[in-house]
C-alpha cells in the first residue's frame, strides 16, 4: 500500500525495515567504515526504526561485547568522534553478534533462529542484508552456506527480500571470477547480487554523469571529432601498508585497475543511456567496455608499461622501496604501477587513445580525468603569442578535493596580442560548503532500497577480467625481463610512460 | 573557517541608485581579494538572494547567517534594509564582499559579493526598481521577505514578480491564525508565478520524515486509515498567546491535506485546549492542540505529536526530549510490540535552514496544500 505521507520534495526516500547481517564482524572493514556507516544512516533517518544489524564472525564474543567495540568504533571513525549516550543506547538495541564460522552448517541453524527472533522483536519482516566482509575465499562458501540454510531466499510465504553484498577483490582473474559467479548464481538471483565497487559511491564518479549528460554543451564534443585522447590517472601516495602479503599475489593490475579505474572509464566512454535506471546505465556501460580493443602481447610490448617501485621520498619522507617491504619477496617481480593504452573500437572513440595510469607511491595521491582536446583547426594565432599556451583540457577531479577544471586561452591584457592558458575551475569543496557522503554510506542504502546501478553486475566484473587477462598473462610470463624496480617512490613512475606518450607528440599532465 | 567583509565607500545616490558604479566597485573587490593571498580566491554565483528586513533587524546575526549561506550557496546577496516610517525619502547603497575558507581544503577561499540597500520613506515603495538592475542575470533569484506579507504591499509584489521564489517564516507571525489565512489567500492566488517556502515548515521535515516512516512499514499501513484521535503539544508562542502556534497548525494542515481529512464546524475551546472534528468518510477524527510548557529557545513549536486509532488500539508516538537534543518515536499496536528509537535533533542553525530552502527550485506542492488546509481550518473555527 503506498504511503500517502511519503509525498512532496523534501522528503528523503527511506528504506524498508530490514536486518542487515555482517560476516567479518570482528574485522577491520567493519569497524572502520560499515557500522559507522549504518549508524549514520540511522542516526539520519534514512533507515526505519524497524532495522537491526547482526554481526558474525568465529571470535567468541558476547552482544554486549560487540556493542562495547562498536561504539568505541564508532566514536573512532565517526566524523563527528562522539556518540551520545541515549542515542547509542536506542541504536545498539538493534545491535547484536553471533558466532558464526562460515564453513559449519551448525552455525547457519543459529542464525535462522536469531533472525526469525529480531523479526518478531524488531518487526523487520523477513527483509536482510547479507554483507560478506570476509577474505575472499569464503565468499562462495558463504553463499552456499546461506543458499543451504535457506536463508538465500525470503521464507515461503513471506514477501521479504534477500541482498548479498560482495566486497572486493572479486577473482583474482577471469577463471576464478567466472568460477565465483557461477558459484553464487546457483542460490542467488543477478538482481539479489550487489558488487560493491566504492569507487562508484563517490560523489564525483555520480557527477560524471550528471556532467556529461544534463550539461547539453558538453556531449557535442565528448567523441572522436573534438578529443584527442584522454588520461586517467589513479595515484596513491601510499606502500602496501602491511599487506604485503596480499598485494605480492595482487599486484595493481587486479588490485585497481581491473575494477575501479574501468568503472570510471566506462562512464566516461558510455554512451548516453536511454534512462536512469540501473539496467540501462549499466547496459551502456557494458557496451562500451566491450568495445575496447583487446590486447596483444605486442600492444603489451609496445603500449603498456608495468612498474615497482624502489626506494625514495613521500612528502620529504623517506620511504623503503617495494622489496624491502614486509611480507614481499625480496626479489618480486609483482607490479606497483601499470599504465595502459587502451582503445575503444567504435564510432565515438575510434582511434582516440585512452591512456591509463594507476600506482603506489606516486608523488601525489589523486584521481583525475583529463579530457585533452584537439586544436584549434587553424593556427590564427603565431607560434610567439602562444608560446604558453596547450590545447584545452577538460579534468575531472575524483579526489581530493573533488572537481571540474577546463583549461581555455585567453588573451593577456596588453598592447600585444600574448596567449595564456587560464584554468576555470569549479570545486565542490569550494562551491558547496557542504561535506559530501562517505561512499559506504551512500552504497549501503542503495543496497537497502534496492538499487544497484551504483553496483558492480556480473558481466562487467568479467569483462574487466577479459581485457586484462592477456596483460596478466604476457607480464607473468616475463617476469625475469621485468626491470624492476624501475621508479623511484614519489616519482610518477616510469621513465618509459613518460617516453611513450612523447613518441606520440603527447604529454602527461601533472596532477 | 574565516569571513572578512570589505565594504566599499557608500555610493550614496539620493536620485537613485548609481548600478554601474557599484558594479565597478564589486569587480574592484574581486581583483584586491586576489590580489597578494597566497590562495586563490574562487568566485561562484548560484543564486541572487534578495533580503527585505526592517531597520531593526540585527545585522551581525544577519552576517553570521549569510556566511553559513555563501558556504552553501555563493552568490549575490541584495540586502534591503526598509524604513517605512522614515520621513524622508532615502536610498543608499554598498558594496562588500564576503569571502569564506572553505573548512575542508584550507586555503581556498569561497567569496560572495553583497550590496545593501537602505531605502527610508517614500524610496521603499519604489526600491525594487533599484534592485533589479542589480541581478545577476541567468541563476535563480531568491526573496527572503524577513516579515508578514501582505498582499497589498506593493514592494513586496513587485519583488515577488522579480524572484523565482520566496522564503517566509511563518515562525515570526504575531498572529498565527489571521496570518497563516492570509498566507493561503497570498499563495492560491499567486499560483501562477510565485513559489514559496517557509523555514517553519523547513523545522517540521524531521518531524515529518519520522511520522510518515511509521507507514513506510507495510504492518503499519492499515492502522493509517483508521486515525481518530490527534494530540499535539506545542509551545505557545510568547507573542500570540491564546492562537495555536503555526508550526503546530502546519503540521496538522500537512496531516488534513495528505490523508483528506475535511474540516467541520465543529470547534471547541476548553482552556487552552482546542479540539477540532474532522471528517474522513464516515470516521470522525478528534484533533487536540494543547499548549506546552513554556521552554527557552523553543517558542511556537510543537513538542509531541501522538495519532491513535480506537478501531485498531495502535499509537504512534514522536516528541522531543527536555533539552531538544533529541527524538523519540514509538509504535505500539494493542498491547503487542512495541518498536521505538532516539534519534538526534540537530537543531539547525537558521543559516543552515535558509540554505536548505535555497537548493530548492520546485514547487512545494505538499506545503502549499499544507498552508491551503490550514486556511480552511481557521475559516471553519472564525465561523464556529
Ligand atoms: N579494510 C579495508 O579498508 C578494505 C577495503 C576494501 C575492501 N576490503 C575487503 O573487505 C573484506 C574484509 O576486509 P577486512 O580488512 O575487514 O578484513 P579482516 O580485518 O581480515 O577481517 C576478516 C573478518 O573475517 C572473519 N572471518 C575470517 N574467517 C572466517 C570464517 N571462517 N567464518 C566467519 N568469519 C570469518 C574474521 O573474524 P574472526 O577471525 O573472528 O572469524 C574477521 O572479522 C575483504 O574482502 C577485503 O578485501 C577491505
Amino acid at each position: 500500500m503506498e504511503n500517502p505521507l511519503r509525498a512532496g520534495v523534501r522528503l528523503e526516500r527511506t528504506a524498508e525495515p530490514c536486518v542487515v547481517v555482517i560476516f567479518g564482524a570482528t574485522g577491520d572493514l567493519t569497524k572502520r567504515k560499515l557500522v559507522p556507516a549504518l549508524y549514520r544512516l540511522v542516526q539520519e533517518r534514512l533507515v526505519p526504526a524497524e532495522f537491526a544489524i547482526v554481526g558474525a564472525a568465529r571470535t567468541e564474543l558476547s552482544s554486549e561485547e560487540f556493542r562495547a567495540n562498536m561504539k568505541e568504533a564508532v566514536a573512532q571513525f565517526s566524523e563527528a568522534k562522539t556518540v551520545d549516550e541515549e542515542v547509542w543506547e536506542s541504536f545498539a538495541q538493534g545491535l547484536h553478534y553471533l558466532k558464526v564460522d562460515i564453513g559449519t552448517s551448525a552455525d547457519y541453524v543459529n542464525l535462522v533462529a536469531k533472525l526469525d527472533q529480531i523479526d518478531r522483536e524488531r518487526g523487520t519482516q523477513g527483509n536482510r542484508v547479507f554483507y560478506l566482509s570476509t577474505a575472499p575465499t569464503l565468499y562462495a562458501e558463504a553463499v552456499r552456506q546461506l543458499g543451504q540454510s535457506g536463508l538465500a531466499k525470503p521464507k515461503e510465504g513471506q514477501k521479504g527480500w534477500v541482498r548479498v553484498i560482495i566486497e572486493k577483490p572479486f577473482g583474482s582473474d577471469l577463471a576464478s571470477a567466472q568460477a565465483l559467479n557461477r558459484d553464487i548464481h546457483q542460490h542467488l538471483d543477478e538482481s539479489q547480487i550487489y558488487r560493491i565497487d566504492h569507487y562508484l559511491g563517490k560523489e564525483t564518479v555520480q557527477n560524471l554523469l550528471v556532467f556529461r549528460f544534463a550539461n547539453g554543451i558538453y556531449e557535442p564534443l565528448w567523441n572522436r571529432q573534438y578529443i584527442d585522447h584522454v588520461q586517467i590517472t589513479n595515484a596513491e601516495t601510499v606502500g602496501v601498508e602491511g599487506r604485503g602479503g596480499y598485494y605480492e599475489k595482487a599486484g595493481v593490475v587486479r588490485d585497481m585497475l581491473q575494477n575501479h579505474v574501468f568503472q570510471v572509464l566506462s562512464l566516461v566512454a558510455m554512451e548516453p543511456p536511454a534512462s536512469l535506471n540501473s539496467e540501462s546505465v549499466r547496459d551502456e556501460k557494458i557496451k562500451a567496455m566491450t568495445a575496447v580493443r583487446p590486447f596483444t602481447p605486442e600492444r603489451i610490448r609496445a603500449e603498456c608499461v608495468r612498474g615497482q617501485y624502489g626506494a625514495g621520498s613521500i612528502n620529504g619522507k623517506q620511504v623503503p622501496g617495494y622489496r624491502e617491504e614486509e611480507g614481499v619477496a625480496p626479489d618480486s617481480a609483482t607490479e606497483t604501477f601499470a599504465m595502459l593504452t587502451m582503445y575503444f573500437d567504435n564510432w565515438r572513440w575510434s582511434g582516440v587513445p585512452f591512456y591509463i595510469r594507476s600506482g603506489k607511491r606516486l608523488a601525489k595521491r589523486v584521481t583525475e580525468i583529463a579530457i585533452q582536446f584537439k586544436d584549434a583547426p587553424h593556427k590564427l594565432f603565431g607560434s610567439e603569442m602562444m608560446e604558453q599556451m596547450t590545447p584545452n583540457q577538460l579534468i575531472i577531479r575524483v579526489q581530493p578535493d573533488e572537481g571540474i577544471t577546463m583549461r581555455v586561452a585567453a588573451k593577456v591584457p596588453g598592447q600585444v596580442t600574448r596567449i595564456r592558458d587560464v584554468n576555470m575551475d569549479f570545486r565542490y569543496g569550494a562551491s558547496f560548503g557542504v561535506q559530501l557522503a562517505e561512499a559506504y554510506e551512500r552504497l549501503l542504502l542503495d543496497c537497502i532500497l534496492g538499487d544497484p546501478t551504483l553496483y558492480a553486475r556480473t558481466d562487467m566484473t568479467e569483462r574487466g577480467w577479459e581485457i586484462v587477462m592477456p596483460i596478466l598473462e604476457e607480464w607473468a610470463s616475463t617476469k625475469a625481463e621485468a626491470p624492476f624496480p624501475n621508479y623511484e617512490a614519489g616519482t610518477w613512475g616510469p621513465q618509459a610512460t613518460h617516453d611513450l606518450l612523447e613518441q606520440a607528440g603527447r604529454r602527461w599532465r601533472r596532477p | 573557517m574565516s569571513s572578512e567583509i570589505q565594504p566599499s565607500a557608500a555610493a550614496n545616490a539620493p536620485q537613485g541608485i548609481d548600478v554601474g558604479r557599484l558594479e565597478k566597485e564589486l569587480a574592484a573587490n574581486w581583483r584586491n581579494a586576489g590580489d597578494g593571498a597566497e590562495s586563490s580566491v574562487t568566485r561562484v554565483c548560484v543564486l541572487n538572494l534578495i533580503i527585505y528586513a526592517a531597520p531593526g533587524e540585527d545585522r551581525a546575526k544577519m552576517d553570521e547567517l549569510l556566511d553559513v549561506v555563501t558556504e552553501h550557496a555563493p552568490g549575490r546577496t541584495l540586502v534591503l534594509i526598509a524604513d517605512r516610517g522614515a520621513a524622508e525619502a532615502r536610498l543608499e547603497a554598498h558594496v562588500s564582499t564576503r569571502c569564506q575558507t572553505a573548512s575542508r581544503g584550507a586555503a581556498k577561499q569561497v567569496c560572495g559579493e553583497q550590496v545593501t540597500i537602505e531605502a527610508g520613506g517614500a524610496a521603499v515603495d519604489t526600491a525594487a526598481s533599484a534592485i533589479e538592475p542589480l541581478v545577476v542575470p541567468d541563476v535563480p533569484v531568491f526573496l527572503w521577505w524577513k516579515d508578514i506579507p501582505h498582499e497589498e504591499d506593493k514592494l513586496f509584489n513587485r519583488l515577488v514578480e522579480l524572484s523565482d521564489r520566496v522564503v517566509i517564516d511563518s515562525l515570526v507571525f504575531d498572529r498565527p491564525h489571521e496570518d497563516l489565512k492570509r498566507l493561503a489567500q497570498i499563495i492560491g492566488a499567486r499560483r501562477q508565478y510565485m513559489l514559496a517556502s517557509d523555514l517553519n515548515w523547513g523545522r517540521l521535515t524531521s518531524w515529518r520524515n519520522l511520522i510518515a516512516s511509521f507507514w513506510d512499514v507495510a504492518d503499519y499501513r492499515p492502522h493509517l486509515d483508521a486515525i481518530d484521535e490527534v494530540l499535539v503539544e506545542y509551545d505557545p508562542p510568547d507573542v500570540a498567546s491564546g492562537q495555536i502556534a503555526a508550526h503546530a497548525l502546519l503540521l496538522v494542515g500537512w496531516l488534513a491535506a495528505e490523508l483528506k481529512w475535511q474540516p467541520t464546524g465543529d470547534f471547541v475551546r476548553e482552556e487552552n485546549n482546542s479540539r477540532w472534528v474532522l471528517l474522513s468518510g464516515e470516521r470522525k477524527i478528534n484533533v487536540e492542540f494543547r499548549p506546552a510548557a513554556d521552554r527557552q529557545g523553543c517558542d511556537g513549536l510543537i513538542a509531541t505529536l501522538t495519532l491513535k486509532t480506537s478501531a485498531t488500539g495502535a499509537e504512534f508516538y514522536v516528541g522531543i526530549n527536555e533539552g531538544w537534543t533529541k527524538l523519540e518515536t514509538s509504535a505500539r499496536i494493542g498491547d503487542a510490540r512495541a518498536v521505538g528509537r532516539v534519534v538526534s535533533y540537530e537543531a539547525k542553525s537558521e543559516g543552515e535552514r535558509l540554505s536548505r530552502e535555497l537548493s530548492m527550485l520546485s514547487r512545494d506542492e505538499v506545503y502549499e496544500r499544507a498552508v491551503a488546509s490550514v486556511g480552511q481550518l481557521i475559516e471553519a473555527l472564525q465561523k464556529s
